[in-house]
Formats: C-alpha cells, sequence, structure tokens
C-alpha cells in the first residue's frame, strides 16, 4: 500500500459526461490488480478520500474513471494537469482469476465499467478469452474503450446494442466478473450466483478501519468492502440489506 | 514530550481515538514512532454485528457514523489483540461498553490484568437498558455508579470518555472523578442526523450517527476546556483534531493530551503529522516540555 501525492497527467473522455483521469503514480501502478482501487483526496476537497475501481495502471500512471455526482468529483473534473491529488492504494481484494477458466464475461453497467479494462488485462495474461458485455441507459452513455476484445453492448433505451440490461444480454462464461449499480449486481447474483462483483458502498478510510463500509453477507454480519472486499461472490453478499439508492456511483 | 496522563507515563502527547485505530493492527502506513498510546475500538463482552449500511454519511468538514459499536466481544478481544499489545511500546487502552453498570464492571474484572491491557477508557454514551434506555453519560449519577463499577474491578487507569450531548459537562465531570476516574477523554461525538433528498430519509439506516472531524472542533476545545476547569484529574482532549494547531488549542485550553481520530481515515500518518507539528511549535517557543506550555485555566 503506497501514499503519493499524483500530479494529474491525462484526462480524457469515454462517454458523455464520463471521463478518464491519469495520475502519475508508479508504486501503485506497478503494483495494482483488476478490482482493485485507490482511495483519492484532495486539498481543500470533502473531508474523507473518495473510492475509485483503477481503470487502467501503465507507464507508471493509474487511471480512475468518473462522473460528477458530487462536489468531489466535480473537483476533480476541474483539476488541470499538473495539479495534485493524493492518493492512497492499491487497496482491497481483486478479482480472482484461476487459470482452469477459458472463457471470462466482463459485465459492466455504467460506471461499473472501472475495474474492467485492468480485469481484462489481468484475464488475457492468464490466457482467459474475454467477453466485454458492457451497458448503459443510452448509446452515448456506453464507454468507448474496450481495448480490442470481443465486446457485446446494451442500453435500456435500446440506442445502441442489444435493447435490454446487460445481464439479459451476457453470455455464459467460465467466469463472469461484475461490476455496476447494485440492483444489476443482485441480478448477477440470481443468474449466477458464483461470479465475482465488485461492489459499491460508502467508505470512509478504504483501509478496514473506520467499519464504515459494511458489506451484508448471506451468512450473517458485515465484512468491509475495503478490504474482504470490494470483490465478492455474489452468493455470498445480502442483496436485499445492501444499499443499492447510493447518490454517487463511484465503483470501488 | 513524555506526559502523565490519568496514571500512565505517555512518550508523547498524542493517542489514538477509540473507533478510528481498529485494535490497533489496521492502520497502515503511520509512523508509529509518534503514537503515545492508542484506545481500542470500543469492546461489549459479547460480539456484535454493528447496525445496517448505510453507517457512514460525510457531512461538510465532518463525518457521520452509527456503526453500532460491531466488534468480537471480549474473549476475541484477549486471544487475538491482546497478546499482540503486551509486546508493543506504546499502552493500549480499552475502550469498555455495556448495557448496564455491572456489565461495564464485569468487563473491567476480565481484561484486568491480561497483558496486553494498559488501561480502560469508560465509554459512557451508551444507553442504560436497565433505565428505559437513557445514556449514562447525560446523567451523574449513573455516570458515577459505571465509573465505581469499573473502578471496583480493577487497579488499573481508569479514564471516562464524557459526552458532549449534555447541558453541563462539568458536573458529569465531577461525578465522574469523586468515583474514582483517573482521567477524562473530552468529548464523544455530538449526535448528528443528516436526510437524503432522493430518498426522503435520513442517510444512516440507524437515523442518526455520532458527528466527529473538523466540524466539532470548536464545540470539543470548549466543552474540553469546561471539563478541565472542573476537575483536578487530567483532561484529554478529542474533537476533530487534524494538525498539531489544533491539538495545541485543545493542550492550551487545558487538557494533559490529545486524541486523534476521524483525521487518521483521511490520512493515515495524521497522529504523527500533529505529534511532530507539537515539537516543533514546543523548539519554536522555547518550552522544553509540555508541562511549559501555558494553560488557560482561569479558575473563577
Amino acid at each position: 500500500m503506497f501514499l503519493t501525492d499524483a500530479p494529474l497527467i491525462e484526462r480524457r473522455q469515454v462517454a458523455r459526461d464520463i471521463w478518464v483521469l491519469g495520475f502519475a503514480a508508479p508504486d501503485i501502478a506497478a503494483s495494482v490488480k483488476g478490482g482493485q482501487f485507490v482511495n483519492i483526496g484532495l486539498r481543500g476537497g470533502p473531508l474523507l478520500r473518495r473510492p475509485f475501481s483503477v481503470y487502467r495502471a501503465a507507464d507508471d500512471r493509474v487511471e480512475v474513471v468518473l462522473k460528477a455526482v458530487g462536489a468531489g468529483t466535480a473537483q476533480m473534473l476541474a483539476m488541470r494537469e499538473g495539479d495534485v491529488a493524493s492518493c492512497l492504494g492499491p487497496l482491497g481484494r481483486a478479482f480472482d482469476l484461476p487459470r482452469s477458466a477459458k472463457t471470462v464475461a466482463l459485465i459492466s453497467g455504467g460506471l461499473g465499467v472501472a475495474p474492467m479494462p485492468l480485469a481484462a488485462r489481468d484475464a488475457r495474461a492468464a490466457g482467459i478469452h474475454v467477453t466485454w458485455v458492457h451497458g448503459a441507459r443510452t448509446g452515448d452513455e456506453l464507454c468507448s474503450e474496450t481495448d480490442g476484445d470481443e465486446v457485446i453492448l446494451a442500453t435500456d433505451d435500446g440506442s445502441a446494442g442489444i435493447p435490454g440490461t446487460v445481464v439479459a444480454a451476457a453470455p455464459d462464461a467460465d467466469l463472469v466478473l461484475a461490476c455496476g449499480p447494485n440492483r444489476m449486481l443482485a441480478a448477477v447474483a440470481q443468474r449466477w450466483p458464483h461470479a465475482q462483483v465488485a461492489v459499491e458502498t460508502y467508505m470512509g478510510c478504504g483501509t478496514g478501519v473506520c467499519l464504515g463500509c459494511a458489506v451484508p453477507l448471506t451468512r450473517g454480519g458485515y465484512d468491509r468492502a475495503c478490504t474482504e472486499g470490494p470483490v465478492y461472490v455474489a452468493g455470498d453478499i445480502d442483496w436485499r440489506a445492501l444499499p443499492s439508492h447510493l447518490s454517487y456511483a463511484v465503483s470501488a | 514530550m513524555s506526559v502523565e496522563v490519568g496514571g500512565l507515563t505517555l512518550r508523547g502527547p498524542v493517542l489514538a481515538a477509540s473507533g478510528t485505530f481498529g485494535y490497533g493492527t489496521e492502520v497502515p502506513l503511520l509512523e508509529r514512532r509518534a503514537l503515545a498510546g492508542m484506545v481500542s475500538k470500543g469492546i461489549f463482552l459479547k460480539a456484535r454485528a454493528g447496525t445496517a449500511p448505510p453507517r457512514i454519511a460525510e457531512t461538510p468538514s465532518g463525518m457521520l457514523n452509527a456503526i453500532g459499536l460491531q466488534g468480537p466481544g471480549v474473549e476475541a478481544l484477549v486471544r487475538d489483540y491482546a497478546p499482540l499489545w503486551a509486546a508493543w511500546d506504546f499502552p493500549v487502552l480499552v475502550n469498555i461498553n455495556g448495557e448496564s453498570a455491572s456489565e461495564y464492571g464485569e468487563l473491567a474484572a476480565r481484561l484486568d490484568g491480561v497483558p496486553g491491557v494498559a488501561g480502560f477508557e469508560i465509554n459512557i454514551s451508551c444507553p442504560n437498558v436497565e433505565q428505559g434506555g437513557m445514556y449514562f453519560g447525560n446523567d451523574p449519577r449513573a455516570a458515577a455508579a459505571v465509573t465505581e463499577a469499573v473502578r471496583r474491578r480493577t487497579k488499573l487507569p481508569v479514564w471516562v470518555k464524557l459526552t458532549p450531548m449534555v447541558s453541563d459537562i462539568g458536573v458529569i465531570a465531577r461525578a465522574v472523578e469523586a468515583a474514582g476516574a483517573d482521567a477524562l477523554s473530552a468529548v464523544n461525538t455530538f449526535v448528528g442526523m443528516s436526510m437524503d433528498l432522493n430518498a426522503y430519509q435520513p442517510r444512516l439506516s440507524f437515523r442518526t450517527g455520532g458527528l466527529s472531524g473538523p466540524a466539532i472542533r470548536p464545540l470539543a476545545v470548549h466543552l474540553a476546556h469546561q471539563a478541565a476547569r472542573a476537575v483536578d484529574i487530567p483532561v484529554v482532549g478529542v474533537g476533530g483534531i487534524t494538525r498539531a494547531d489544533d491539538a495545541l488549542e485543545f493542550l492550551v485550553a487545558g487538557c494533559r493530551a490529545v486524541q486523534v481520530g476521524t483525521a487518521t481515515f483521511v490520512n493515515p500518518n495524521a497522529i504523527a503529522d500533529v505529534h511532530d507539528g507539537i515539537a516543533e511549535f514546543m523548539a519554536r517557543k522555547g518550552f522544553a516540555s509540555l508541562d511549559d506550555l501555558p494553560r488557560y485555566l482561569p479558575r473563577d
């Protein structure tokens, strides 16, 4: 785990209202795995850091994907090249990619695309065939970056790809990894209880101390999205008890 | 920068506050040389699952939390954590909680003499189940009864963490001093509430939560000062400290030491930053020891 002041070095738009920010953070970039996250704080910003799944990591650079949904994300989007963010990471448990798997479906809704490029990288490195299944409400909200893998798109309004949900559009695969709104992940859990999902919760510290990011478990009790998660076996989460109305939609 | 506080000799003035440092194994990247001591996450006799999410909500310069004192119970603490603490070079106080005065006493008895347990911090901000759920900390007699129940079962240092949700903190402070407390921690979180304007309901599932962070600091400085003026035992200031200057405000207001809490969530090395900043202030102002720092404690 590293804590570093990371200058902004890259900024590009990948969908309507959705941006990728790249920060120079060599230690984190060299060690992060798909599904892990960074906790980002800004001087003069909100008190608490904000958790972001790492989108890409290469060449000393860590990328995150975000949308302006609150004061913190708005302030991040207003950053200029060279402005510094405090980056803590990599945090949390990554996707587990067993070598026995031959195919993986990466299912994402909206900003849930966040951990998928890194998951795709790790899967390709493990010799697993990657299929992206990515959905959004409308075509212009679909993320435009899919790394040359096989891609299935879906939109709620039918303006691009298959009309309907990503879960309905997805093929079966040896391995299913999913990230998106908790309601979507609950549907994933119904169809593939063994899928691995990266859940979204509010977070305080991101390091396992504050117990703020409680995830309700089917076996009873809670554990911490930041430490035991954010990647879970879908069937292990008590989806009825996990809030699905969070007012920011940053997956981590 | 060593200080004597409530029966303990601390190597510095900055401790980790209960609930923000786990059981001492969780916080990464902290330069522990600066840590004068820690107060454990609050513990009950029995394991507790904690409250349903959402458990936290950020507010201006602060955060609300309702974790529900999630914890493994005292036996797991004795088995899994105390042996680690016994090897550490700073003291660990266990923050103890109960639903009745006798439960606090039982906890103290179970932990007294366990290697690694250097003392107790009593959280009196718990509802007293035997008295219709009234908070121990709001009633001088109940607060004193809890303190006595613990005092009778241990010779280790007993600190009492005061709640700010009272009309006169001096009354509670004097009551627990008379009941045998060695020091006071002032103050616990303020009860607050925040509403979700999409769901038309509180942002926390528990409805209310404890407010911490810089938002409460001037309130906490005032209450710690009032407590310090009311008693002869040392007061440990806590509430919204993120930098050395914040800690120094509590010290000048009459506190002997401080606890850093929520700041650790944001900056894992906050305790060391506060410690180093105090040392730098002392050097710059020419104070050889913390006892030389002027305290503003008018007795009128």
